[in-house]
């Protein structure tokens, strides 16, 4: 064990050469002078190991002797890293070599699309260039696999969905693109009929015979515009083509509670960044939690590789986030005024653009178990009208 | 005076079954085989060569004889010899 602590701090062998070289070893005991293995290698001259810090005290010691020294070895480790400093070259080389390796096993090499057309492949490269997922990127200084996913899929507006997968130094890029229905051209002759039951508001037809007018009351399915056109002996047949615009009554229920509490963020924010070792998160940078007295806490994990293997230490960027609990109660005039705009913000959902709400109504409206339970009729002007293909009969 | 505490001594070492190294500043010398020699309590080295190990004690010294000795370590009261021991001796002086 003393051996090895002395390889460590360093030792000599010294070759001494004189007749006394045993009142040498007792001044080195009573000095407190370490020696160790001492071999006599003739009637005047001993090897000696000594460590290095004792060196200079042994040498007074031997010029008071009138002994003469030779330095035949210099061992351990601060001799091993000065002969190693002269091969520096292949220190630095070998450190270079792995910091290399580090950095390229870090770097993105390939970025793989699947499932997309070329067109498609190609702006969702060009998005991803803009977010900074290039080949040579450094993958610790990107945002994480979920943050390029939610950025991608927000600009990419003609597909479904993108999964992003990262796998060693490539990144998969999945697409599932949305089907966009061509727009059947218009082909035969047809007539339009209604797709609800409607009062008619107005008429516009551009082609064909307009079977219905102004404040009729149509059924669902029932003809509006015919394509039968011309004499009733010689009917022609065309593709009949119009907007009927009909008045429709929608029923909505909506349900408002008068009480809710709900967690909002508060704004404030506090990032704490660890540098996880082995499965133990040290904290770097960012000590607090802010103090908050509810919070929520999200961990983003970046794992570093040295070529395909996950390195045993990543850095975790925490954020704690302050919330704060809120408490919202309405009156009743509140709730019925909150349950109208909701529901008209759900009759929106169901209707077609080019619809127009004429008039509201609140049908029926009623308070039991601190709800509001609210019924809402709405008079809504859009256009009733669809394409009905008419069979062409053979022979005729 | 020092002949009453050598009395003094040898009977406590026969009487309260101490150690005589402690109670009597004896050396205490431990061999394993021919290869190594174990000294505690000696009082420096003498002399030294390839074949011959002269220690001081506190009475007298002790020789050993032997070939190719190397101490292994040495420290003010404790001494260890490597090599190939042939005879151990008590000499006066």
């Amino acid at each position: 064990m003393k051996t090895n602590w002395n390889h460590i701090k360093g030792y000599v062998r010294l070759e001494i050469i004189g007749q006394d070289s045993s009142s040498f070893i007792n001044t080195c005991l009573q000095s407190d002078i370490q020696i160790w293995d001492i071999q006599p290698l003739d009637h005047n001259r001993v090897l000696v190991s000594i460590s290095i810090s004792d060196l200079r005290k042994a040498k007074a010691i031997l010029k008071e002797n009138k002994l003469k020294i030779r330095i035949k070895e210099k061992k351990g480790t601060p001799f091993l890293l000065k002969k190693m400093w002269k091969r520096n070259g292949f220190i630095l080389g070998m450190a270079a070599f792995i910091f290399v390796l580090f950095l390229l096993s870090n770097m993105i090499w390939n970025i793989n699309v699947t499932g997309a057309n070329p067109k498609t492949e190609y702006e969702l490269r060009k998005a991803a260039v803009e977010i900074g997922v290039t080949k040579g990127k450094f993958i610790f200084l990107l945002p994480n696999v979920r943050e390029i996913q939610r950025q991608l899929t927000e600009k990419m507006d003609n597909v479904t969905w993108i999964g992003v997968t990262q796998h060693g130094t490539s990144y998969r890029l999945e697409v599932v693109e949305k089907e966009i229905p061509e727009a059947k051209p218009i082909t035969g002759p047809r007539h339009l009929v209604a797709t609800k039951e409607a009062v008619i508001h107005s008429v516009f037809v551009e082609k064909g015979q307009p079977i219905v007018g102004v404040n009729d009351y149509v059924k669902k399915g029932s003809l509006l515009v015919s394509g039968l056109i011309g004499k009733e002996k010689k009917p022609q047949l065309v593709s009949a083509k119009g907007k009927i615009w009909g008045e429709v009554w929608y029923q909505t229920e909506v349900e408002v509670p008068l009480n809710t509490s709900f967690q909002t963020y508060t704004g404030k924010y506090k990032n704490r960044h660890y540098v996880s070792l082995f499965g133990l998160n040290l904290p770097v940078y960012g000590f607090s939690d802010g103090e908050f007295k509810d919070k929520t806490e999200t961990l983003n994990e970046t794992p570093l590789y040295l070529a395909k293997w996950k390195m045993p230490f990543s850095y975790i960027k925490k954020e704690v986030r302050e919330t704060d609990g809120v408490k919202r109660s309405y009156t009743k005039a509140e709730a019925i005024e909150v349950g109208k705009k909701m529901a008209k913000k759900e009759l929106g959902k169901k209707l077609p653009e080019d619809a127009k709400i004429k008039g509201e109504k609140v049908w029926q409206q009623n308070v039991s178990n601190g709800k509001v339970k609210l019924t809402m009729l709405y008079q809504v002007i859009e256009n009733i009208a669809s394409e009905q293909p008419i069979p062409i009969q053979q022979g005729e | 005076m020092g002949k009453l505490r050598q009395q003094v001594n040898k009977w406590m070492m026969q009487n309260l079954e101490l150690p005589a190294d402690v109670v009597m500043d004896l050396p205490r010398i431990t061999m394993i085989g021919q290869l190594h020699i174990y000294i505690e309590n000696h009082r420096g080295v003498k002399a030294f060569s390839n074949e011959q190990l002269t220690l001081k004690l506190k009475q007298g010294t002790l020789v050993i004889k032997g070939s190719e000795f190397v101490i292994k370590t040495i420290l003010p009261e404790e001494i260890l010899l490597e090599g190939t021991i042939s005879s151990v001796d008590f000499g006066k002086e």
